[in-house]
């Protein structure tokens, strides 16, 4: 178990549906979801937001059944295409699980550090230096100030 | 220990409660503020981290229904379209406020004279205007002086900067004639009074770690604490009492241990916003109110009004640099302020363009408008949306209408077991299509300023920030629950002093009107001390 959340077959499949989800970038710029450790991230939002703990279960057990019932190794015996198909076709069926793998995943991926620096922000929080922002040229306000009084009294 | 007596107890330690306790403490009356929530650590505040962006939906969530803390109460808001907002702390919802700090403008205050519809105000913009100023000196209030839409104000520091995607948006109501203005806003672009200046950050709606927002916790109450005022945290109220003489005589709380306690008091003023209000109002019955307390006229609770809001986001090809700046605080327009009957509704809404998304909420808003899908597509429907949206909202007037109500739930408590408010809210019609015009016009504007797609919510449910309208004022105490200047008609040591007073709601953002109406209050009762009970 992660965190005394996830088992490690559970952290195992996360780990090769992460990767479906978000693949790496074609010009490798991008690494796959699956090459960070997302798997703890997934565990920590499982665990403040336990109502996703059941959509989660069910999202991961199904595809696991039916990765089963495909091939005798299971989910970890398919290749990356199958996998694919196998989430698009669940997803055809089930609405609820995506929706909220998507939010675990996507939270995760991009405020990692090596997501943040390739999209070409500094992998820092925000506060306390902030971003530098130039004067403006706020002479364009000139046709506005020509119209005159624009409020009723 | 013997049972003291407040002078002034206020129960409500955010926009208007600090306000009100900062004015009132120049008297050396015992004035005692109860508020259900704690200080807030500025050092940790999610800005400070990297999860900042996750921790906005989850333990820094505008809804408290989310939240779910200890401090929260649940409303239930299920038959409204609008999801109610907001943050128990000291300096409330201004912790996660965007301070933008427009004020009301001349008309609002006389809607039923000018236009014929909702109720003109017992008074007027030139009466709160220089409460308007005294507020914008104690908040640090940024802007650009004069804009044609204001009479002219007090603006004691410079505008937050446009930047980049604030400049692309203003060259788009440019092209159209339109009006736009540096936005008025509660954040300091230098530093001042002990605030060090905003740094650009963009992590305004999870509050402010620099202290440059202007949350309460770092404006009123460090001057009213040394004023004498005293604060007492994690305390919530259940009920006003009363006694025989239809006076006030103290309120019954929870303290931070769940043990009841009273506090007795000569004036009690309530601050607790436009749902929790009329909430203890309507919790305080007794024989000589069994309505609800200060309730004879029927209206409390009744008129709740939002600001219906449209969110649109634009689409555009180039970098924006949106994920810099204030987030909520950029550009006004109010081209559409005023009523013209050619467009079908009455009253008018304001344009204020917000900023674009950091990384997780670009992924988040992408998902959640479908334009971001997962598998081989992914990065390259990223790499179209990252830093490149700008995002706009129309806030609309909501008209004044007694089915929009507040009341108690009759099962749903909060962690002390006082009953939760239920929320009963439909859009009118006038709202409707508003909220049509405003998403055409909108669109207008994105597309002049170069968004090669827009993406529309409207109405936008998780935007009940504005909670008004639930004890409104007047000179009739048939048709209103506080006079001129804030005293219950039924009750003269009961005083209200936040959004619920509101008799209109305006097309702007309420707290700076909320505050300058809490100083003139608090200036009136000053100005009243040796007659505040009488005629």
């Amino acid at each position: 178990m992660i965190d005394g959340v996830l088992s490690p077959e559970e952290t195992a499949m996360l780990r090769s549906l992460l990767d479906v989800v978000i693949p790496p970038s074609g010009d490798g710029r991008l690494p796959g979801a699956g090459e960070l450790d997302l798997a703890a991230h997934v565990a920590r939002l499982v665990q403040q937001m336990p109502m996703l703990r059941p959509v989660l279960d069910y999202g991961l057990g199904t595809l696991a059944q039916q990765a089963g019932a495909c091939r005798p190794g299971g989910w970890a015996a398919l290749s990356h295409e199958e996998r694919t198909a196998l989430l698009e076709e669940f997803t055809r069926s089930d609405q609820f699980f995506l929706p909220a793998f998507l939010f675990l995943v996507y939270s995760g991926y991009y405020q990692h550090p090596r997501v943040v620096a390739a999209l070409g922000l500094e992998a820092r929080p925000p506060h306390p230096q902030g971003y530098a922002m130039a004067p403006d040229d706020l002479s364009l306000l000139q046709r506005v100030r020509a119209r005159g009084r624009l409020y009723r009294e | 220990m013997a049972e003291t007596t407040a002078d002034v107890l206020i129960v409500g330690g955010g926009a208007a409660g600090a306000a009100l306790a900062w004015s009132l403490a120049e008297t050396r009356m015992n004035i005692v503020c109860l508020e259900q929530g704690d200080w807030v650590d500025h050092q940790t505040l999610p800005g400070l981290s990297t999860d900042w962006e996750v921790r906005q939906v989850g333990d820094f969530n505008f809804s408290p229904n989310v939240r779910g803390r200890r401090e929260d109460y649940p409303v239930d808001d299920s038959e409204s379209p609008i999801a109610v907002s907001m943050f128990n702390a000291v300096g409330g919802s201004t912790i996660l406020y965007a301070a933008h700090f427009p004020r009301f403008r001349p008309s609002d205050f006389r809607s039923r004279t000018l236009d014929g519809v909702g109720e003109d105000w017992p008074l007027d913009y030139r009466t709160l205007e220089p409460f308007y100023d005294l507020n914008a000196r104690m908040s640090g209030v940024s802007g650009l002086a004069g804009d044609p839409a204001y009479p002219p104000k007090e603006l004691p520091l410079p505008p937050v900067p446009l930047g980049k995607l604030g400049m692309t948006l203003a060259r788009g109501f440019d092209r159209l004639g339109w009006h736009w203005w540096p936005s008025d806003s509660a954040i300091v672009t230098r530093d001042y009074e002990g605030r060090a200046a905003c740094v650009n950050a963009g992590t305004c709606l999870v509050g402010c770690p620099q202290g440059a927002k202007a949350s309460t916790d770092v404006t009123y109450w460090p001057a009213a604490l040394r004023r004498g005022v005293t604060l007492r945290t994690r305390c919530r109220v259940r009920e006003i009492t009363v006694g025989a003489d239809d006076r006030v005589t103290g309120v019954i709380y929870y303290d931070a241990e769940g043990v009841e306690r009273r506090q007795r008091a000569e004036v009690v003023v309530l601050a607790c916003n436009g749902v929790g209000t009329p909430r203890l109002l309507l919790n305080s019955r007794s024989a000589r109110f069994p309505d609800g307390l200060a309730n004879r006229s029927g209206m409390v609770g009744k008129h709740l009004m939002f600001h219906p809001y449209a969110m649109l986001t634009g689409i555009f090809d180039e970098p924006l640099e949106g994920y810099k700046g204030p987030t909520g605080c950029c550009i006004m327009s109010q081209e559409f302020y005023d009523t013209d009957s050619a467009r079908g509704f009455v009253r008018g809404y304001s344009f204020e363009t917000l900023r674009g998304f950091g990384p997780v909420y670009t992924a988040l808003w992408g998902m959640n408008a479908g334009r971001l899908p997962w598998g081989p597509e992914h990065h390259a429907a990223y790499a179209q949306l990252f830093d490149r949206t700008a995002s706009m909202v129309a806030i609309c007037e909501d008209l004044p209408d007694p089915a929009n109500t507040v009341t108690l739930h009759p099962e749903l408590k909060d962690a002390d077991g006082i009953p939760a408010p239920k929320v009963t809210y439909r859009l009118s019609e006038n709202s409707v299509r508003m909220l049509d015009h405003a998403v055409a016009r909108g669109r207008e504007v994105l597309e002049a300023a170069g968004a090669k797609a827009v993406v529309v919510e409207s109405p936008l449910r998780l935007a009940g920030w504005h909670l008004m309208g639930t004890a409104r004022m007047g000179n009739d105490p048939a048709t209103s629950v506080v006079n001129a200047w804030g005293r219950c008609h039924d009750v003269r040591n009961l005083f209200i002093v936040d959004g619920s007073i509101f008799v209109t709601a305006a097309a702007v953002n309420p707290t700076n009107t909320i505050q300058a109406l809490a100083l003139y209050i608090a200036d009136t009762m000053k100005r009243r001390l040796a007659t505040l009970f009488d005629d």
